[in-house]
């Protein structure tokens, strides 16, 4: 590789790394909080299970983003074609519903129940908006193990039309950042190369140094903008302590004083 | 042609619903009532014989039409609103016009062309459990409902319980909105004259058809909706030429003397 492929590739894998970073720094505690967010939810509706359902804007379909409950990790990413079931309706019709006992075979959008095995019963769903759009479904299914089996009533359906509007201020929020995931997606060349480096920065945060490799980095950084005598000053000593490291299997020995 | 069992115009004398309120026995006989919604189960057995007509949506780029479906509910939404309405009216028939899953959202674009295609077709009583908080359909949907209205259809829709407001609930003038009670017998309903949404009616836990021949137990405005849907299909086959306007005022006065017999 040329001299100047290598500094365009170099700098297109850290434009990657920068822009593959903001959008999980975004995004994966969005993740959590919507989670969250279901799990105090339930409790309070004495739900026994939540998902959220997301509108893919080309197809119309509803896709499980988040959910929690028996089945969470089997209907996250399932979809649901474009106006099937009551989270179809509820899509349309802008209008919330509780729906139940089901006392034969039909109903509920069964193939949610057949790809988890799951036995729907009692469904309240409200719709997600967030300004003038419908942006999804949030649902509650059956009732929790310590609560009777019995319909949602109208109060608890005001009360998740309450936490709906927060549920949606996150799923917007969280597509915000998914804009920037697919900005990650034209930077690199491949699938698999976004991926390698959305893995590595998983890895690296998930460690406890990692805090203290963020400060060298800031100190680095901070160095750098004074100038291009300190970005080599700064890089001879960094690469005098590597190489002395390198030589040194057991790595340099630092005692707080 | 007229839907309903009467004409949508006023010919001849003025009908004036009467204070003995003999339209309470009715029963929706030679009545027609439209549902803008999933489709309806034709085979349920609580719905067979009911249903005389069923259309549903086709999107061509920015154009909707309505051809004859025969493939029923989509989503089970439409068969239990037809159900509520037939409990209320036994008589009353259906008209099918299905909007969902038309254009793969179902956007208020289709909702719209289904109110039209309704109003086109002379429909007296058009039963809405949808609506549309995009406020570019705040005007086309004014101007529809008022050609609804002097066009003698009476509009009943939904309204949603949610933060922002929905197209065309909030239209106090030329439809009649509801939003759900616990109260359980249709009759009594409630008029509150002045606000956004007027009218209340049973809407928690209602047992009714639901698609695939079974039943489930609902609760939501949409399901109060087409109880208020099926007393004016009463009403219309007692005073065929019944307007708008005198359909509220009927249903004001009902509700005065509910809301007067149990102080």
């Amino acid at each position: 590789m040329s001299e100047s492929r290598t500094e365009e590739f170099m700098e297109r894998f850290r434009v990657l790394i920068r822009i593959t970073d903001l959008s999980q720094r975004l995004a994966d505690p969005l993740k959590e909080v919507m989670t969250e967010l279901l799990e105090t939810s339930c409790t309070r509706l004495k739900a026994a299970g939540a998902s959220i359902l997301v509108r893919k804007e080309d197809s119309g379909a509803l896709t499980f983003l988040a959910a929690t409950g028996e089945v969470a990790d089997q209907v996250i990413g399932l979809e649901v074609p474009a106006g099937k079931g009551i989270a179809g309706f509820v899509l349309m019709s802008g209008q919330p519903m509780a729906i139940s006992q089901p006392d034969d075979e039909s109903g509920f959008y069964a193939e949610v129940d057949k790809a988890t095995g799951f036995s729907t019963e009692h469904i309240l769903a409200i719709p997600l908006r967030f300004r003038n759009d419908i942006i999804g479904v949030l649902e509650y299914v059956n009732r929790a193990a310590d609560a009777p089996s019995e319909a949602f009533t109208a109060a608890e359906m005001d009360v998740a039309t309450v936490y709906a509007e927060s549920v949606a201020a996150l799923v917007n929020a969280f597509f915000e950042g998914d804009l920037l995931y697919d900005l990650s997606s034209r930077v690199a060349n491949t699938e698999e190369e976004r991926r390698e480096v959305q893995t590595w920065l998983r890895s690296i945060r998930d460690v406890s140094s990692h805090g203290r490799a963020l400060e060298i980095a800031a100190l680095i950084n901070e160095l750098a903008s004074m100038g291009d005598a300190e970005i080599e000053l700064c890089r001879k000593v960094l690469e005098s302590i590597i190489a002395y490291s390198r030589s040194n299997l057991s790595g340099l020995e630092f005692t707080d004083e | 042609m007229s839907r309903t069992g009467g004409s949508t115009q006023n010919k001849g004398p003025t009908p004036k619903p009467s204070s003995d309120r003999d339209w309470l026995e009715a029963t929706g006989r030679g009545v027609t009532v439209a549902i803008i919604d999933s489709g309806v189960d034709a085979t349920h057995p609580e719905l067979a014989g009911r249903i005389v007509d069923e259309v549903g949506a086709r999107v061509e780029g920015s154009k909707v039409t309505f051809t004859r479906v025969d493939d029923g509910d989509l989503a089970g939404h439409g068969t239990a609103c037809a159900g509520i309405i037939t409990k209320v009216a036994p008589e009353a028939k259906i008209a099918s016009i299905r909007v969902l899953g038309a254009s793969g959202s179902g956007d208020a674009q289709v909702f719209l062309a289904g109110l039209e295609y309704a109003v086109k077709q002379r429909y007296k009583i058009i039963n809405l459990s949808l609506g549309t908080t995009k406020p570019q359909f705040f005007a086309p949907l004014h101007d529809l409902l008022d050609r609804a209205y002097q066009a003698g259809c009476i509009v009943i829709a939904a309204a949603n319980n949610l933060p922002q407001p929905s197209f065309p609930s909030i239209f106090s003038s030329s439809l009649i909105s509801v939003v759900k009670s616990e109260e359980t017998d249709p009759l009594k309903f409630g008029f509150h004259y002045g606000e956004v949404i007027e009218l209340t009616a049973p809407g928690v836990n209602i047992r009714t058809p639901w698609f695939g021949g079974g039943y489930r137990t609902l609760t939501g405005n949409s399901f109060a909706c087409p109880h208020i849907t099926g007393l004016l299909a009463r009403m219309v086959e007692t005073y065929p030429d019944l307007t708008p306007f005198q359909a509220k005022a009927e249903l004001y006065a009902v509700a005065s003397r509910n809301a007067h017999n149990t102080r």
